[in-house]
């Protein structure tokens, strides 16, 4: 190791700054709770949507979605309608690891599969498949599997048994730290970053147990928080006071009143329609949809030349996103409003990928989980998850040589890579 | 022996029914050639069914980055079988420096299936045969023998004719197109046993060199081989009984999106 100062990032995906500021206070993060105090702790805004694979792919390259042309999990295939899954490979602008100098050292980053080859360790976060397209350099992947290394909890199992569920995640962190420790002497970088994703995972399918003292898994959610600092006391008892430690979150969390299906919204008045006798599914809308949505709430027009059945004239788009925008802004579940903010491409994205950005782009309100499930058998419903990703209310903490008078206010996650390039 | 003989008799029967049915019937029809075993097994039943002279072209999707030893294969036999071989590339794609560099899935998409529109436009065919079988991917258990496609070659696997008891369904609507898969039934093991039985020519990739072959060939840039010791069609029907690799696990762009699915709509992204 050379004496040069390192900057050492450990992410913690979909964490809220409330869920952090309090398990500091309340012993649980105690590591945590002292770089809170030597150091600078802000809530952070997300991306927009604030799913992992766009606030992930906005933190590594320090851009926006217009400029990195990651928009969500979901993508269609040109002229088509047609799902495919974006990954590395569509991330175009560079991350930090590739511009920076000297090696670095990245630990399950969502969006980063698969891997190729750069200047340090690469291993790929969700939606990691293949080991083997998930390592670099390669000849690491024995070592790991040594470690009973794994890419992702396996959240399948909680919609079996909670119990295998937590197996999963336990035995994911474990394997987890046993790379990190094992990769924080295996070259000589100067740039590492370790993110946990369980974390997301946990706050997806238990979040009722965080709030509930009494759930019959709070004390495995809290156990979780208080391993995750014994790791963070671990990496900052490695630095020295010329080091740079961040700690962040790519999205914040809250609870999950009602899952809101944003296809049903559109179907319902009108501005989507399926084939009849069809299966309701993106293949089988008519020539006489005017847009649609993809997960989370990314709506697009169906314009003509675009997509086969597109039938949407230029000219009279803006009409259209108007009545959609009004459809959005007064909907109304229980009496609440369901939707905080409507945007429009141009409003958020500034960049050379806008024109693959959606039309109009929906925020919601606290408790509203807006998705864009096609064929809901409802406009809005309750099923397993119990927390649902905030886009305001993500943190970022910083220990070392910095300076917050340079920090926007409130930062953002691509605002991340500024602060150590 | 004489039970596994049977097994590849009445396979290879019911595929020779199934080809001499498909031509019946529409006439206007061409089978696809990758060159790979499954084809090159029905181009050999194909041959078979119309006693060495195939009365339809074979269609050959030309992506440019097939390996050598699939040109050089197809070129020998062509002759050799006097076919008449229609070689099908999107040449404006190719000319604008289309490549699986660009994007995979955009790739496949112009090279494959614009070509594949554009031949079936300019020949205006009415059928296709094709090699595919049923054991290859999870989706191709949906499949039909006689399967309809529509004008965007959209298939509607949910809206299928049932085909019980070999009751075959082999009209077409105007604007659609049939895809015929005289060898669904069959397996990867099968197709071997039949190479052997029949001495069918394949190219060298299949068989191990330096403990690697290739159970699945297309385009050099997008195939990976297996580890594998197999360099006799015996050792490959050995390896075949004894593994539970995939068949297509050396293919880029296939059951990977699957499991992404899977994993999106576990966290309800889906």
């Amino acid at each position: 190791m050379t004496d040069k100062p390192k900057t050492v990032i450990i992410g913690t995906d979909g964490v809220p700054f409330e869920m952090i500021e309090h398990f500091a206070q309340t012993g649980v993060m105690p590591n945590t709770a002292r770089l809170i105090a030597d150091g600078t702790f802000a809530k952070m805004q997300s991306s927009i949507p604030e799913v992992s694979s766009v606030a992930w792919s906005s933190m590594i390259t320090g851009a926006n979605p217009a400029e990195h042309g990651i928009f969500g999990f979901i993508e269609l295939h040109p002229n088509s309608y047609r799902m495919r899954f974006p990954n590395y490979n569509d991330v175009k602008a560079p991350t930090f690891w590739d511009k920076r100098d000297g090696k670095s050292v990245i630990i399950n980053v969502p969006s980063t599969y698969p891997v190729r080859p750069m200047n340090g360790v690469l291993i790929s976060g969700f939606v990691s498949i293949d080991i083997n397209k998930s390592v670099y350099p390669p000849d690491l992947v024995p070592t790991l599997q040594s470690f009973d290394y794994r890419l992702d909890v396996d959240a399948r199992k909680a919609h079996q048994s909670m119990d295998l569920f937590l197996e999963d995640v336990e035995a994911t962190l474990q394997g987890r730290i046993k790379a990190y420790r094992y990769l924080w002497d295996y070259c000589d970088w100067n740039t590492f970053m370790l993110v946990f994703t369980g974390t997301d995972r946990l706050l997806h399918f238990l979040w009722s147990a965080y709030e509930d003292k009494n759930h019959a898994h709070h004390a495995a959610f809290v156990d979780h928080f208080r391993k995750i600092d014994e790791v963070v006391g671990e990496i900052a008892g490695k630095l020295t006071d010329d080091d740079l430690l961040i700690m962040h979150s790519d999205h914040g969390f809250e609870r999950l009143d009602h899952e809101v299906f944003v296809n049903y919204l559109l179907a319902e008045n009108g501005f989507l329609q399926f084939k009849q006798d069809t299966d309701p599914a993106l293949e089988n809308i008519c020539p006489d949809t005017k847009a649609f949505a993809l997960d989370p709430a990314r709506i697009y027009l169906n314009l003509k030349g675009k997509y086969p059945a597109g039938n949407v004239n230029p000219a009279g788009a803006e009409t259209i996103l108007d009545e959609i925008e009004d459809l959005f802004t007064e909907f109304q579940i229980d009496g609440r409003k369901v939707i905080r903010d409507v945007y429009r491409k141009a409003d958020i994205y500034t960049g050379p990928y806008i024109e693959s950005a959606p039309d109009l782009i929906l925020v919601a309100n606290a408790g509203f989980n807006l998705k864009g499930k096609i064929g809901a058998d409802a406009l809005y419903s309750k099923g397993i998850f119990t927390g649902k990703h905030t886009q305001d209310t993500a943190f970022l903490l910083i220990k070392g040589p910095h300076n917050p008078e340079k920090l926007p206010n409130p930062p953002k996650v691509s605002d991340i890579p500024a602060i150590f390039m | 022996m004489s039970s596994a003989l049977s097994h590849l008799d009445k396979l290879e029967n019911q595929s020779i029914f199934i080809i001499r049915e498909a031509y019946s019937q529409f006439r206007d029809v061409a089978m696809l050639w990758s060159i790979g075993k499954d084809s090159t097994c029905l181009l050999w039943l194909v041959r078979k069914a119309f006693f060495d002279r195939i009365p339809f072209p074979c269609l050959h999707i030309d992506t440019g980055y097939k390996f050598k030893e699939i040109y050089e294969f197809r070129d020998k036999y062509a002759k050799e079988w006097n076919l008449d071989l229609l070689v099908a590339r999107n040449e404006e794609a190719i000319a604008a420096g289309m490549g699986p560099d660009k994007s995979k899935f955009n790739c496949c998409n112009e090279l494959k299936t614009v070509a594949l529109k554009q031949a079936i436009a300019k020949h205006g065919f009415k059928a296709l045969y094709l090699g595919i079988r049923r054991d290859e991917h999870g989706i191709r258990a949906k499949e039909r023998v006689f399967s309809p496609r529509d004008e965007d070659f959209e298939w509607d696997y949910k809206n299928q004719p049932p085909e019980l008891w070999d009751q075959y369904k082999t009209k077409a609507a105007e604007e659609e197109h049939i895809r015929v898969h005289p060898l669904l039934g069959w397996r990867e093991i099968d197709i071997w046993e039949y190479v052997k039985r029949e001495n069918i020519p394949t190219t060298s990739l299949y068989f191990a060199k330096n403990g690697i072959r290739f159970r699945s060939i297309g385009c050099e840039t997008c195939c990976g081989p297996v580890a594998s010791e197999a360099d006799t069609i015996d050792k490959i029907v050995e390896e075949l009984k004894t593994t539970n690799i995939s068949e297509r696990s050396g293919q880029a762009q296939d059951k990977e999106s699957d499991y992404m699915m899977q994993k999106l709509r576990s966290l309800g992204y889906m």
